[in-house]
């Protein structure tokens, strides 16, 4: 009994041996290759810095007035359309040069205001004021009509009040509403917040997958795999280091990109537990892993695996809830989200570092990446037994 | 050049493009499901905002108020809570992204004619929702309020409700949308995908093929062949260009027909920029091709000149003009921006050559500068 119990002792040290031994192997694989190596450096530094410097909110539109009544008044609402939202492009004499400015883009709106705008005004008529926007960029017309119709608004309210004599202090003493808003977990909505960690969390996928699917695959372009396959291993000693090595650069990029990008380059507030930002995200790549390995099975050159590879991670992507909220999303793809692990991954990042949630509320998508992973990780692992034993 | 010799070479390349059944299979595939998840999927409107309420009134015209929201279909009610501390954790979990409070004695103090502060708190996770969001409570406010500032001019001046209506708006503002009248965010989307899946796809069709050669040792064929550098790379991109070409139909079609983009432009102008993009976008893949060794390195490097580049500098999701200068700068050094304003032009704008020829002629400059460069690049007496 003692002696059998000695043997399978002997027998796991060696298992474990030898995972350690390909682990290493798969390691200097990758730091001999430079160039990758330099790629992947960028990826988790330069490349999210840079991301994080995008500004997603509407800056700087350009106005082109056409000002029929060159009034106090006119002059006055003109005067209205000012940075960070709007920029005045100047001043333009009929409508064509307007329709020009649009057409190629060297002003984004038109105000258009009328000969006796002011003369109205003061005779208490209604007088309307036109905008043209170009919306072929629909978030941005959506938020210039919108920014414009705050402006035009305000506008109209004040001139109401001056009509009937009264002034902003009288304000106290009618029935109106103020807003009063709260922006959660991000006060001042600074846009490099969300680009950062959305970046790094893409950065994340699309190595978790393209990393271990390309180690396989490299074996058997290049015949090395019948040199592991007459080896004693077994497939899962084969498969399983490529799988934690890979996972292992991974989050050590994770943390490099946390530490000298996020926090010290955007102040991103890390309010949460970052123990568990990276338990979640080892979860996290060993789920994806599954999906490069089942690709690996699939393909028989790396040419098949980076297509095959792109057509797995921009659907999933999109359907992520990073871009595209996941309220509005159609019907059919709304369900589909839930079958892509970023989804729940994209939730509980945003989580832990933003809202400083615990695993007590984040449970749900925990168990969800969990299940999935299982799920996705022996189907690569079945595929890829299957096909070398 | 010799013509009999590019012909044999693009001879070459395409039987192995054809012998790959999965290759050739994913090369048009992928453009076109990479079409049909986008357009379907991204939904760039905000609508149905779930929100949550806490109404400490209770009364007819807080419930009045809180109907504007609910009726909305800008929001999606998720049901009201008692206390505050309620909205924390649906916040945190995201079964709320925003919430209204309506404070005690709202409509004591609105009728008695007194200023009411209404609260609101939104998620401020993903910015730009987060902005939109606010615009639609500001809107919804405002309305309010007109009305509000409508029935105190009545009351006080003795007049009707009609002409105190009038009275509290003196200017009105008349909104036309140009260009996407119906705000249809797929047309953007459609015609800016062209853009996108024209950038991503062709590179990834060519970066692996001169590498893989190299990898494989096959490349000495051509070393000891008399074929001469650029009769070589002329005919081994020959075939993926076609291929890109007949990707660029497709999408075409789909885009107009599938997602009913209008296209307004000059078809013959844009065919003939979306095929100088393609050559450019593919003359990416071949430097990328030429400069690393592995295939691998291959890969990650395709992914970073055009994935990043084309979601985040092409004004696909963000604009160009609101762009810091370091951001635009580097906007400015990718294709993606050029043809993007190209195809946006051509589908909605309905402007032709005469203003887009400019970004046609930086295009052609760009496939120049690339061609030449990895024809300078590539050596049939490798150093080492």
């Amino acid at each position: 009994m003692k002696k059998y119990f000695a043997g399978t002792g002997k027998m796991l040290s060696l298992w474990w041996s030898r995972l350690a031994t390909m682990t290493i192997k798969e390691l200097l694989q990758l730091g001999r290759d430079p160039l990758l190596l330099a790629a992947i450096i960028y990826l988790f530094t330069l490349d999210i810095y840079m991301a994080g410097g995008v500004n997603m909110q509407l800056n700087n539109a350009m106005v082109a007035v056409h000002d029929a009544d060159h009034s106090m008044a006119s002059r006055e609402l003109i005067y209205r359309f000012r940075p960070p939202y709007f920029k005045l492009k100047g001043e333009i004499l009929d409508e064509h040069e307007g329709t020009r400015l649009l057409d190629s883009g060297e002003a984004m709106l038109v105000l258009d205001i009328p000969s006796k705008f002011q003369h109205d005004l003061i005779q208490g008529k209604t007088v309307d004021v036109q905008i043209q926007v170009d919306t072929s960029n629909t978030v941005l017309g959506f938020l210039a009509s919108s920014y414009a119709g705050r402006i035009i608004g305000q506008y109209s309210f004040d001139m109401a009040l001056k009509r009937m004599g009264l002034t902003k202090e009288s304000l106290a003493e009618m029935p109106m509403l103020v807003d009063q808003h709260r922006v959660w977990y991000n006060p001042n909505q600074t846009d490099s917040w969300f680009m950062s960690i959305s970046e790094m969390l893409t950065v994340i996928t699309i190595l978790s997958i393209m990393l271990p699917a390309a180690a396989a695959v490299r074996e058997k372009e290049r015949g090395t795999i019948e040199q592991l396959l007459v080896s004693p291993l077994s497939p899962m000693q084969i498969l399983l280091p490529k799988v934690i090595s890979m996972t292992m650069v991974i989050l050590l990029g994770t943390a490099v990109s946390i530490l000298l990008i996020l926090e010290p380059a955007f102040h991103v507030p890390i309010r949460g537990s970052l123990s568990l930002f990276f338990l979640v995200s080892a979860l996290y790549t060993f789920t994806t892993s599954g999906l490069g390995l089942f690709i690996a099975t699939v393909s028989r050159n790396l040419a098949q695996v980076a297509m095959l590879t792109i057509l797995i991670i921009m659907p999933m992507l999109f359907l992520s809830g990073a871009w595209t909220p996941p309220e509005a999303m159609p019907g059919g793809l709304r369900q589909a989200m839930y079958l892509s692990p970023l989804y729940y991954y994209i939730e509980m990042s945003y989580g832990i570092l933003l809202k400083g949630t615990g695993i007590n509320i984040l449970w749900d998508s925990l168990l969800g990446i969990i299940l999935l992973g299982i799920l996705v990780f022996s189907f690569g692992v079945w595929r890829f037994r299957r096909q070398f034993e | 050049m010799n013509m009999t010799r590019v012909r044999a070479v693009a001879g070459k390349e395409c039987r192995e493009i054809l012998r790959d059944r999965l290759f050739l299979a994913l090369a048009f595939l992928l453009p076109v499901s990479l079409m049909l998840v986008f357009c379907y999927g991204i939904s760039l409107d905000v609508e149905n905002i779930p929100f949550a309420a806490l109404d400490y009134d209770q009364s007819s015209m807080s419930r009045d108020y809180l109907h504007r929201f609910i009726d909305s279909r800008y929001f999606d009610y998720k049901g009201s809570v008692r206390i505050e501390r309620d909205l924390e954790p649906m916040l945190a979990h995201s079964d709320i992204r925003f919430a209204v409070i309506i404070p005690p004695k709202f409509q004591e103090n609105l009728l008695a004619g007194r200023p009411v502060a209404v609260q609101s708190i939104i998620d401020g996770t993903f910015p730009f929702r987060t902005s939109t969001s606010k615009g639609y409570v500001i809107a919804i406010n405002a309305e309010f309020n007109g009305e509000l500032l409508a029935g105190y001019i009545s009351r006080h001046l003795g007049v009707s409700q009609k002409q105190a209506a009038a009275m509290s708006q003196p200017v009105r503002l008349q909104l036309r949308y140009l260009y996407n009248q119906e705000m249809k965010s797929v047309w953007s989307i459609a015609s800016a995908m062209m853009m996108f899946v024209l950038m991503v796809c062709p590179p990834f069709l060519t970066a692996l093929g001169i590498v893989r050669e190299k990898e494989t040792g096959s490349i000495y064929n051509i070393y000891a062949s008399t074929v001469t550098r650029g009769e070589f790379l002329i005919g081994k991109l020959a075939p993926y260009v076609g291929i890109s070409v007949i990707n660029i139909l497709i999408l075409w079609f789909m885009a107009a027909s599938v997602f009913g983009a209008p296209f307004k432009g000059d078809p013959f102008f844009f065919f003939i920029s979306s095929v100088i993009y393609v050559i450019c976008t593919t003359g990416i893949g071949l430097l990328v091709s030429l400069i690393v060794r592995t295939q691998v390195a291959a890969m990650m490097l395709t992914t970073i000149v055009t994935i990043v580049p084309s979601m985040l500098y092409s004004g696909l999701l963000v604009p160009i003009a609101s762009m810091d200068a370091e951001s635009k700068f580097e906007a400015h050094l990718f294709p993606t921006m050029y043809y993007n304003e190209i195809a946006l032009g051509s589908f909605l704008k309905g402007i032709g050559p005469d203003q887009l020829w400019g970004n046609a002629l930086v295009l052609t400059l760009y496939a120049v500068v690339l061609w030449t460069l990895s024809y300078l690049l590539f050596h049939k007496r490798p150093k080492s």
